[in-house]
């Protein structure tokens, strides 16, 4: 963590903390998150439990377009190159069957060396990964799909932040 | 040399600068919307990715989305086509900076241009006749009324923040001065929240003539003849053509050479066109330098032979210009019409929707620039360009004859669509056109007198 040294950058640290501390309550099999917002950094790790279990889509394979009601398909937001984990070797931030809540962060999408998180718009259960980790995507490429929990949606399940 | 370029634009620019790296051999990388998925471009391209929405602003317009696209399809160019981001200056600077040839000039060059009180003095030194006016803004009536004797009357008076042909006034003798003077004032401050004015000569029956330019890295420039563009309405150019009706050889080798002499000054390399107003005594004044392809510019192709993408892509690749001065050589004429889908019985509105059937002209010297093919859509989101429908012949009465037979093959169906082709038709069998006596007013007051007919 560095220079602290004003409203904003309290507030850049009060939010990457935030959205760590709900990733580290949950179950899975993380075990080292990062996170920069300019020069801020939070990282935190733990011991993995399962090892990881990642879908790869082929490289060139067309990605499903039909929508379908009873999935949601996370699409790229940006142009950039896809990542499932924090960094090499590191354990990817959600593996098929996970159960992830709104606001957890999936994957990562480099663009420009900046990285930006790709959060979960849900709660629900990670269904399917389409896209390797460190392959290029393009925007509202589909990335991962994921099922929705059942739970209406009105209110914010627990650990969500935003 | 440039060996795998991205095309940062679309429609039928991006098709047409495809084609020429097709036969270049330079590989493609397009650049799409999601409300482009289908555009023909693609076809043409060895990558292609999605860079955003619809909405400009968030695609054609997403500088990090557009070098990142370019990463990933291993471009080691970017051509910005026309509009979008092809002439800001950040842009080309972000393209050099992730070690991108950008296709234009220089960003430092590209970054004075934007100030046209600036390039208005370089041009001035570098003896580029320009209209007389004021450089400042006129502060009273007082100022204004002495001013405008000394550049003598008729005069314009033009809002500073004005753009788009509001907030002027032509004054025609000293007596209307004062009331225009605070009249302008007053709608300048209305509609522009400034109302700060400044005068410059009016010209009666000007024309519009822009001369291309070309520049390579090395201080060469040649010039390649002009383009006529006075038939526009409210500014946008509806046909264009060279040779003008109202120069001749030794004006067009004056102004070619002034064109010339004018960008090399400013350090400008590669497509350029230089826009000047010519007045009824063959006076011309320079106006502004526009730093890109033009969406006119087949027109010169078809009278000089010579491919401008082309041009283009040599000079940023560093090599020298293919040709000299006197290797350009002007053959027949050439006319283009800007086919737009848009409705002129309602004052050219837009009419987006399905292209149903498109049918386009083709023929003896007939070729046609279009980005959409039956079955497109035409989304609301872009400029309404249809098509660009050119002709070349061995002189004016025959190239008016082939795109009448051209514009007249047009067929365009699709609920809601309309097209111009038929306004440009009438717009070229006009007396007044077609004896070429036509002036920048002449829409204007063909469509008055169109209304005027229309109502006895």
């Amino acid at each position: 963590m560095s220079r602290p040294d004003g409203d904003d950058h309290a507030a850049i640290l009060h939010a990457l903390t935030q959205e760590v501390t709900a990733v580290a309550k949950l179950p899975g099999s993380l075990r080292r998150v990062a996170m920069h917002a300019n020069e801020h950094s939070v990282e935190v790790e733990w011991a993995a439990d399962d090892p990881p279990r990642t879908t790869t889509a082929s490289p060139g394979q067309q990605p499903e377009e039909e929508e379908r009601d009873d999935v949601v398909v996370v699409r790229a937001p940006l142009v950039g190159t896809f990542y499932t984990a924090s960094q090499p070797g590191a354990a990817p931030f959600v593996s098929v069957g996970d159960t992830v809540v709104k606001g957890q962060t999936l994957a990562i999408v480099e663009a420009m060396k900046l990285m930006n998180p790709l959060l979960a718009e849900c709660s629900g259960t990670v269904d399917e990964v389409l896209v390797g980790n460190g392959e290029p995507v393009e925007f509202d490429q589909p990335l991962i799909v994921m099922a929705p929990e059942d739970a209406p949606p009105e209110g914010d399940p627990p650990g969500a932040f935003r | 040399m440039i060996r795998r370029l991205l095309i940062a634009n679309r429609g039928e620019i991006a098709l047409r600068i495809a084609r020429t790296c097709r036969e270049l051999g330079v590989e493609v990388v397009a650049v799409h919307s999601t409300a482009d998925r289908d555009a023909a471009v693609l076809a043409f391209a060895d990558a292609s990715v999605c860079i955003g929405p619809p909405a400009p602003k968030d695609s054609y317009l997403n500088i990090p989305n557009i070098v990142e696209a370019a990463r990933q399809g291993g471009a080691d160019a970017i051509h910005p086509g026309y509009g979008f981001l092809s002439e800001d200056p950040d842009f080309a600077e972000i393209c050099v900076a992730n070690g991108l040839v950008f296709v234009g000039p220089d960003p430092e060059v590209m970054a004075r241009l934007g100030n046209k009180a600036v390039v208005r003095g370089l041009m001035s030194q570098a003896g580029l006749p320009l209209l007389p006016g004021t450089e400042v803004p006129v502060e009273t009536v007082e100022d204004g009324e002495r001013i405008a004797a000394e550049i003598g009357y008729p005069v314009i008076i033009k809002a500073a923040a004005g753009g788009g042909g509001r907030g002027m006034a032509v004054v025609p003798t000293k007596g209307d001065f004062r009331a225009a003077y605070h009249a302008t004032r007053a709608a300048a401050h209305a509609v522009f929240r400034d109302s700060t004015v400044y005068l410059e000569r009016f010209l009666v029956g000007a024309r519009h003539v822009e001369i291309q330019v070309l520049c390579d890295q090395h201080g060469n420039g040649v010039h390649l003849g002009e383009r006529d563009c006075s038939v526009q309405r409210r500014r946008q150019k509806l046909v264009e053509e060279c040779p003008s009706t109202r120069l001749d050889a030794s004006m067009r080798a004056e102004m070619g050479a002034a064109a010339v002499r004018g960008a090399l000054s400013l350090g400008y390399t590669g497509a350029g066109t230089m826009e000047f107003l010519v007045d009824n005594e063959g006076r011309f004044y320079f106006m502004e330098l526009n730093a890109r392809i033009q969406v006119e510019h087949p027109v010169t192709e078809m009278v000089t032979g010579v491919d401008l993408v082309a041009e283009q892509l040599r000079v940023a690749g560093g090599e020298r210009l293919s040709l000299t001065q006197s290797e350009v050589t002007l053959c027949g004429a050439a006319i283009e019409c800007r086919i737009n889908a848009e409705d002129p019985t309602s004052s050219f509105a837009p009419t987006p929707g399905v292209l149903e059937r498109l049918d386009l002209p083709a023929g003896p010297w007939t070729r046609v620039d279009a980005g959409y093919r039956a079955g497109s859509r035409v989304s609301p989101y872009y400029d309404s360009l249809l098509a660009k429908v050119v002709v070349w012949g061995p002189d004016r009465p025959a190239v008016l004859a082939r795109m009448d037979r051209a514009l007249a093959e047009i067929r365009v169906n699709g609920k809601g669509i309309s097209t111009s082709a038929e306004f440009h038709r009438a717009v070229l069998s006009h007396p007044v056109f077609v004896a070429g006596e036509h002036t920048i007013h002449f829409v204007d007051e063909m469509l008055t007198e169109e209304k005027g007919v229309a109502a006895s």
